[in-house]
């Protein structure tokens, strides 16, 4: 039975971004707790952890964002456990967010110049306790641009937890259109608010761009 | 009718005026030095006369053309004047030859054979013949400028403008620079150049120009000019610069 | 609880694998051709255009960068039909990718293009070469080589985005996937098969890129 497109659905499409945001703010924070490791130990002296992050950053920026979905939803499935697709989607997104967040963050680590490193080392600091008080406070400011700016990368990646079953902005766009048959408006009003939350972010974080130039 | 005449001319950057009320004439043949503090007006000057800058007011009319008006058709008239650049912009993914070509064959529409006779030309000039394959970046500062201004002689210009050409130079490679110009000077080139090589103008320059506070402040012949300056101005610069 | 890996299953399926890792190599190759051509001239436009013209290019630039590509592949596959425009799989597939790349490619460019010192074209403008000439001459190669690193990210991103086209069925490396999932119910290693062959051709695209890079741009 084909109903007419009606103003419950934009509602209903709306509602639905709070599942877009809350997925988005699962991968960041889980992929912020990969990504600091990476970073840290891409930035590493020591060869192995270098060795380590390169190759999680190389494994999984290798291979397709919808591999990984399907890899944690049905790998996992085989331990025994028939996996919500909320739960896959959150590994999935935070294991694909850690391995660029890393990346980011890594680049703003190697930013601060050597001579930073040297100060603490002099005054007696371990490799921790440097990256804890001299290095990473400098870096932050550094690396929260490109942050900004892969927060909307996140954004649009949670449109493929559709494709896994998970019921964000895009999944319910496909069960809208698949009521009213009006797929046309439908995806554009899916579009419409996918930008809304992007581009002011995508705004954003060109002001912190040019803020940051102009400090220095 | 002078060959470069400029008359009250006015520029300026916002509300900075940089330029106020500045004549000058250079004739056919003449050696020209221009110097002065930084801010003082006489990189602008050089930049306005080949067009790179519009003025404000005034005129600015070199080999006839009228520079100052917006609706000139400058391209011709650049093919005539040459300018040589302080951080040399040659053509970094260019070679040495190509860089030199690039103007002949497009602007002037020569034959590439033809043109490769120019480079190699302009290159004995400069001394630099064996460079002719060479990379920007596989050659020194001096020889990179030396490039450049093979560059704008391959183009035969009436005048060549330099804007302090040796200011970035390492000063052991400014003599092989120098001596290029004096080459020049002794083949009848009209120069203007912008400098703080004070005895180079001593020696070259048929007249010097001092710029202070935009404006034309005292010229003359150069032997007179150094020995005996007359304004209070001329005199505390060369003071500071000929300690 | 135990489960033993079953990957001769999914190795004798390699007909469909091979024939889908094609159509990814085609779409891919296809895409990043019209892309970079279209990106460039979209990037010319964006920094030497008129006004009205710069604000077009910026506001489907902002569009397309500003929301998900599968949604642009729905649309376009699905939502076009609706006002009259029908078209098949992989003109869909091509399509929506290709304006996709197109936008990214278009920023990257332009910022290539801002990254040539005004001093260079101060040196073309004194010679006087026109405006096309010294872009022709001064600004596009040296362009592309400062933007080489993140045009070739770009490039090998898209091919790992092509998978999306299996949402609508178009018979790439990752529909084999679930052709094979369907046959042999070995969920996990079909798609690990699968994953590693993206990998591989991500490292190939890499290695080619660089040598194409050694090619162009170094000199004897």
């Amino acid at each position: 039975m084909i109903r007419e497109l009606a103003p419950l659905d934009l509602y209903y499409l709306v509602l639905a971004v709070r599942w877009t945001v809350a997925l988005t703010l699962l991968a960041l924070a889980g992929g912020s707790i990969i990504g600091v490791f990476v970073a840290a130990g891409g930035a590493a002296h020591h060869a192995l952890p270098r060795l380590l992050a390169r190759s999680y950053v190389g494994l999984v920026q290798g291979i397709p964002l919808l591999a990984w979905l399907f890899i944690f939803y049905f790998g996992l499935s085989i331990v025994g456990y028939d996996l919500p697709p909320l739960i896959a989607a959150t590994v999935g997104f935070s294991v694909y967010a850690g391995a660029f967040l890393g990346e980011i963050w890594r680049g703003a680590l190697i930013a601060i110049p050597r001579t930073q490193w040297e100060a603490g080392t002099a005054i007696g600091l371990t490799y921790l306790e440097q990256l804890r008080h001299v290095i990473i406070p400098q870096a932050v400011r550094i690396a929260i641009p490109p942050t900004v700016g892969f927060l909307v990368q996140l954004i649009k990646n949670t449109s493929l937890a559709a494709v896994i079953g998970f019921v964000e902005l895009t999944r319910e766009g496909q069960m809208t259109t698949a009521a009213t048959f009006q797929p046309f408006a439908v995806y554009l009003l899916v579009a419409a608010l996918y930008f809304s939350l992007c581009y002011p972010l995508t705004r954003y974080s060109r002001i912190l761009e040019g803020r940051r130039r102009v400090v220095r | 009718m002078s060959f470069v005449e400029l008359k009250s001319v006015v520029k300026r950057y916002g509300t900075n005026t940089v330029l106020q009320d500045v004549d000058l004439s250079i004739e056919k043949g003449e050696i020209v030095a221009i110097i002065g503090r930084s801010g003082s007006g006489k990189s602008t000057l050089l930049r306005c006369i080949n067009g790179l800058e519009p003025v404000q007011g005034g005129e600015v009319i070199v080999d006839g053309v009228a520079v100052h008006d917006p609706a000139a058709n400058l391209r011709e008239l650049r093919a005539r004047v040459g300018i040589v650049f302080q951080s040399f912009n040659l053509f970094p993914h260019l070679t040495v030859e190509r860089n030199i070509t690039l103007g002949p064959t497009i602007v002037k529409g020569i034959a590439a054979k033809d043109a490769a006779v120019l480079a190699r030309e302009a290159l004995r000039k400069v001394g630099l013949e064996e460079k002719i394959h060479a990379y920007a970046d596989e050659l020194s500062g001096g020889q990179q400028q030396r490039v450049a201004i093979a560059r704008s002689l391959a183009m035969s210009p009436h005048i060549m403008l330099f804007d302090e050409i040796t200011s970035a130079l390492d000063p052991e490679l400014v003599g092989e620079v120098l001596l290029v110009l004096e080459a020049m000077a002794r083949d009848g080139m009209t120069m203007l150049l912008v400098t703080h090589e004070m005895n180079f103008a001593r020696r070259v320059a048929h007249r010097v120009v001092f710029m202070n506070q935009g404006k034309v402040w005292e010229q003359g012949p150069a032997q007179a000019f150094f020995a005996d300056p007359k304004t209070d101005e001329l005199k505390a610069f060369l003071n500071s610069v000929l300690h | 609880m135990s489960y033993t890996f079953q990957f001769r299953d999914v190795f004798a399926q390699r007909d469909a694998i091979l024939d889908g890792l094609v159509v990814t190599l085609e779409l891919s190759a296809v895409t990043i051709t019209l892309g970079f051509v279209l990106g460039t001239l979209a990037a010319v436009v964006l920094v030497y255009g008129r006004p009205w013209a710069r604000r077009i290019m910026r506001m489907y630039i902002e569009v397309i960068r500003n929301t998900p590509l599968i949604v642009q592949l729905f649309l376009i596959f699905f939502g076009l039909p609706g006002i009259g425009i029908r078209l098949d799989v992989m003109t869909a597939s091509v399509l929506a990718l290709t304006i996709n790349l197109t936008a990214y490619t278009a920023e990257i460019v332009r910022a290539g293009f801002e990254s040539v010192p005004k001093s260079q074209l101060e040196a073309g403008v004194s010679l006087g070469l026109t405006g096309p000439q010294i872009f022709r001459h001064v600004v596009l190669l040296p362009a592309i080589k400062a933007v080489y690193p993140s045009l070739t990210s770009q490039f090998v991103l898209l091919m790992l985005a092509t998978s999306i086209v299996s949402q609508i069925s178009a018979a790439d490396l990752f529909h084999a996937g679930s052709i094979i999932q369907s046959r042999t119910f070995r969920d996990f290693e079909v798609y690990t098969v699968i994953s590693l062959l993206y990998l591989s051709l991500t490292l190939l695209m890499r290695g080619g890129f660089s040598l194409l890079y050694h090619l162009l741009f170094r000199r004897p």
